[in-house]
């Protein structure tokens, strides 16, 4: 009895599995969804043939929408607002995507199949996203778990961009790492230096793509990486402000302050950068120079913990706590945030206490 | 052991670089469901949940998170710890939604200096799927080392 029924799971269980297997080959192999049309904004039409992903479709235009995965459907960067004919969401999306977004008809384009025509709607800021053919130029170590590499533009040559946007860095495949991904950083070189990029990397214990950075990336290497992305950057008032960054939440404050000085701005800025002991403080001689060249400016190096011996006489404990200690009311500055979650709400909590209004903080969040 | 299609699919997943540097199993040649059928028999030898491991895990990382990464003590006095934030996010590998700041907590028993790390990952990995992850993987926990430093009353006895 028990045998008989074993066997009669065991034979519909092999029909159901034979079943799918024949519709994922028909799928592969047999079925063929011709020419589709890709409709962006309601004003751009993009000739394609069907059967790939969305994402897949607009990177071969030449169309990048960020994605962390490389299109697996594992980091739920690479959403898009599908307007007709992208077809049931998938329960591989639903994780990535909040109630909002579902009622709004996001999507995430990895896991969007193209069967017929599709109109979608991103941002026209996307259309300036280029890949770029590099060379890796320079690399130089700024603490002991971080450095600044330099990647010379080789195709195309240049790229324009404003201080706060990132780019992504292909990771390509290694020993222990099987596929290839692109990983989000924000940009820390001069906007006016449009033939090369830096970027502020710190080290991420078992990190897919700062291990390729920190151990196998050399100079004279090729890179590849796309962008300019974002819209973290300076408002076009005149108030004063407040910078918080930690770690390689330096970058974007490197390019800003480059902006500022090219620009000869005149605004008050203090810049409170946190770590927790005198080697994790790096950049000195470079925030000297940006005091000198921008006279509304002042550095404020803060060690939550400075070490015996080290003599360190600048600021201690938290960054928010020296902001804390040095402001009374913040209610007329602007607050600018780069790091790790921890520290931006850490930091938007003070603001909020001293006084300053929630949209006069501007951040980017490590994710 | 004959392998129902779920579980290839998870030691697939478990065993591949998609999510994590090295994979979560390490170099660990055992099945997914072994490596968990043997941890948690191991923990409950030590006298310790799953349950009680990851909420004791949770408590020290929450103690420490407003320190934002720098070392704090516990009340009791015998550790140290501290919870770093970087770049990234991680993702559990079982299917369901399950993402996470990529934040390391590290505590330091500081009478003997044992040092003990964990993602916020490996406490929902403990909690909800028994997963300590394989020998060799980089955020392994070892059942009888994060017990003899967080539970020493228990392993003292």
């Amino acid at each position: 009895m028990m045998v008989c029924f074993l066997v009669t799971i065991l034979i519909i269980s092999s029909i159901g599995a034979a079943l799918a297997l024949l519709l994922v080959l028909c799928e592969k192999y047999v079925v063929n969804y011709g020419p589709c049309k890709i409709t962006i904004n309601d004003e751009r039409e993009l000739d394609t043939i069907g059967g790939k992903s969305l994402l897949a479709g607009l990177t071969e235009q030449k169309i990048f929408i960020p994605s962390a995965c490389g299109g697996r459907g594992t980091c739920g960067v690479c959403k898009c607002k599908v307007l007709d004919g992208g077809g049931p969401l998938l329960p591989t999306e639903t994780p990535f995507l909040s109630k909002d977004e579902q009622e709004n008809n996001m999507r995430l384009s990895c896991q969007v199949k193209i069967r017929e025509d599709i109109k979608i709607e991103i941002p026209e800021e996307l259309f300036n996203v280029r890949e770029y053919d590099c060379v890796c130029s320079e690399i130089e170590d700024l603490t002991y778990d971080m450095k600044r590499f330099r990647f010379d533009l080789k195709e195309p040559s240049t790229i324009k961009f404003f201080a706060g946007q990132y780019v992504q860095l292909r990771c390509p495949k290694y020993k222990g790492n099987n596929e290839e991904v692109y990983r989000a950083y924000s940009i820390a070189s001069d906007p006016k230096e449009s033939g090369y990029i830096d970027l502020i990397i710190r080290m991420v214990p078992n990190g897919i793509c700062t291990t390729w950075c920190f151990q196998l990336l050399k100079e004279g290497d090729p890179v590849k990486l796309n962008g300019p992305y974002g819209d973290f950057r300076l408002s076009e008032t005149e108030a004063p402000m407040i910078f918080i960054a930690g770690g390689s939440g330096m970058a974007p404050f490197v390019s800003i302050l480059s902006a500022m000085r090219n620009a000869g701005s005149k605004r008050q800025a203090k810049y409170y950068y946190g770590g927790n002991t005198t080697k994790d403080q790096c950049m000195a001689d470079e925030m000297k120079a940006f005091e000198k060249a921008l006279e509304g400016f002042e550095f404020i190096p803060v060690v939550a913990n400075p070490e015996e011996g080290a003599n360190w006489a600048g600021e201690t404990g938290l960054v928010t706590e020296a902001v804390q200690r040095n402001f009374k009311d913040l209610s007329g500055h602007e607050g600018y945030l780069c790091g790790s979650p921890g520290m931006i709400d850490a930091s938007i909590k003070v603001f909020k206490e001293l006084g300053m209004p929630e949209d006069n903080v501007y951040y980017d969040k490590f994710s | 052991m004959k392998q129902s299609p779920r579980d290839k699919k998870l030691e697939e997943v478990l065993r591949s670089t998609r999510l994590v540097a090295g994979g979560f199993m390490g170099a660990d040649p055992r099945h997914p469901i072994d490596v968990i059928e043997q941890d948690i028999i191991a923990l409950e030898d030590l006298g310790v949940t799953t349950l009680q491991l990851a909420n004791r895990m949770r408590e020290l990382t929450d103690l420490a998170r407003p320190r934002l990464g720098a070392w704090t003590t516990d009340p009791s006095g015998k550790y140290r710890v501290k919870s770093e934030d970087f770049k990234g996010t991680l993702v559990c590998p079982w299917p369901h939604p399950g993402f996470y700041e990529k934040r390391i907590t590290t505590v330091e028993h500081l009478q003997t200096h044992q040092q003990i790390s964990w993602t916020d990952l490996n406490i929902h990995m403990i909690e909800e799927h028994g997963f300590f992850e394989g020998k060799g993987a980089f955020f392994r926990v070892e059942p009888k080392e994060v017990v003899s430093i967080l539970f020493e009353d228990l392993t003292q006895k």
